[in-house]
């Protein structure tokens, strides 16, 4: 029997009179790859907000286990939560803008990150550091530029190279492709794709593009109003949806 | 052995009025190791919703698929993922691929996500291209770029790379000449004699005759 890598269950968190997330219940495990979609409202980003502790819920549990240790995430003290988003978990923003310090060198950025935990031999740190420059496919001669002068599609690849860099167990995404152009979407797609297979990453990934989901996720879940109606395996939910609404989701995509 | 039992589904199209379209009612049948079973019948009489439902991809409302002495129905999501990446191979019609990643790595990629070193699958890939007759220029250029034989070819290539005990197939010999069609069949041929369960949709006699099928006719079976 394998243990999830993070149990959430009947995760709720709401602004005053409005609901962000409801009853929010879910298990993901090594290695899976699970994709979160619904309308904008529906809750995506308060759950991975949550998950990733940007947000506290208001009730709920979130259960992770990694490598046989548990950890009850909203039971810890603000010490041991800070160490562990640290050295255990990553986030990619969808403006890599977020995610990245503009006025610092890219080999900064993610030598930065590195020193967060626990790295200090500066040989080390540059020689990882250029090894992932190049690993997302951004020519190590622009190592020691600064990130305003890259482009979209190269901001995004830096930011998914500082957040990998540190081996991180659960890596969040909010929408990873969402402000590139189509043709950057794809580089940025497949450079996530072969990172998942080759690092075996466990990922949790919010897009409204269902294409991208089909690609990336092996499990996913559809929210509206702020629960999850749906969910199951990616092909099976795309192809056959059981409720109106993933119906109606699944429907509306427009084929080239 | 691959068990059909009693397999009842149905689509609800909410979004037309919702219209309930039953396919199957007591859907009954079984494929031996060794055994190539090809499923006949019109179109939309529900042939790729039979090989849907095998490997997870479609819900079973009422039944039970048995593989491996475990009931497809009730698996959990990353259940029936552990048992397609062991067990269970599928080629689809048509050809999903993210843009950009070459033929060999699409080929290579099941073998590197079971474990696989990457030499080995290089090679094993290799060899399967060879088979396939796909010319040498091609291996490293995205697939989405192929005619509709070639990405034919690396849909195939891309299930029968792992030697997995239980192969779905849905034309995998339609828009092939005549001379990849045998290669196709020979490869498929050769599964069978590992004993191999294959289930397929084969749209021409000529197929279905060389691979010496045991045809299921869905005209009869779905009779209700």
């Amino acid at each position: 029997m394998i243990i999830p890598l993070l149990k959430v269950t009947n995760l709720s968190k709401s602004y005053d009179n409005i609901v962000g997330c409801k009853n929010i219940s879910m298990s993901l495990y090594p290695g899976e790859v699970l994709g979160i979609v619904g309308e904008s409202g529906s809750g995506k980003t308060t759950l991975i907000n949550c998950l990733s502790g940007n947000l506290e819920p208001d009730r709920g549990k979130i259960i992770f286990n990694i490598n046989n240790k548990e950890t009850d995430f909203l039971n810890i003290s603000e010490s041991e939560k800070r160490k562990f988003i640290r050295t255990d978990l990553a986030f990619v923003h969808q403006n890599p803008r977020d995610g990245l310090r503009l006025n610092v060198s890219a080999g900064g950025n993610i030598g930065e990150k590195l020193m967060s935990v626990g790295y200090r031999h500066y040989g080390n740190i540059r020689s990882l550091a250029t090894k992932w420059i190049n690993k997302v496919e951004i020519d190590k001669s622009r190592i020691d530029d600064l990130p305003i002068t890259f482009s979209g599609g190269m901001l995004q690849r830096l930011q998914i190279a500082k957040n990998l860099i540190t081996s991180p167990n659960v890596i969040f995404m909010d929408e990873p492709t969402g402000g590139l152009d189509v043709s950057v979407q794809a580089r940025v797609l497949d450079l996530i794709r072969s990172l998942v297979n080759e690092l075996n990453l466990t990922v949790i990934i919010v897009s409204h593009d269902l294409a991208v989901i089909r690609l990336l996720a092996d499990k996913m879940i559809v929210m509206k109003n702020g629960t999850v109606i749906e969910s199951g395996l990616s092909d099976q939910v795309l192809e056959d949806p059981q409720q109106e609404y993933t119906q109606l989701l699944v429907s509306s995509v427009l084929h080239v | 052995m691959i068990e059909v039992k009693k397999v009842n589904k149905s689509f609800t199209l909410f979004n037309q009025n919702n219209a309930k379209i039953t396919v199957f009612k007591n859907l009954n049948f079984e494929v031996n190791p060794g055994e190539i079973v090809a499923l006949k019948g019109p179109s939309g009489i529900g042939k790729s919703s039979i090989l849907k439902m095998i490997y997870g991809s479609y819900i079973i409302d009422k039944g039970a698929i048995i593989i491996n002495n475990k009931n497809i129905a009730t698996l959990s999501a990353q259940e029936i993922l552990k048992l397609r990446k062991t067990s269970i191979g599928y080629v689809s019609q048509f050809l999903k691929v993210i843009p950009r990643i070459s033929a060999l790595d699409v080929i290579m990629e099941p073998l590197l996500n079971s474990g696989d070193n990457k030499n080995n699958a290089y090679k094993k890939s290799i060899k399967l291209l060879k088979d396939l007759n796909i010319e040498k220029n091609l291996w490293h250029l995205s697939p989405l770029t192929f005619s509709g034989g070639e990405q034919q070819r690396i849909n195939i290539a891309r299930g029968f790379i792992k030697d997995l005990p239980y192969l779905l197939l849905d034309e995998p010999t339609a828009s092939l000449d005549s001379r990849n069609r045998d290669i196709i069949i020979n490869l498929i041929k050769a599964k069978s004699n590992r004993g191999v369960s294959i289930i397929g949709i084969f749209h021409d006699e000529y197929s279905r005759k060389k691979l010496n099928v045991r045809e299921i006719d869905l005209n009869i079976e779905t009779k209700h």
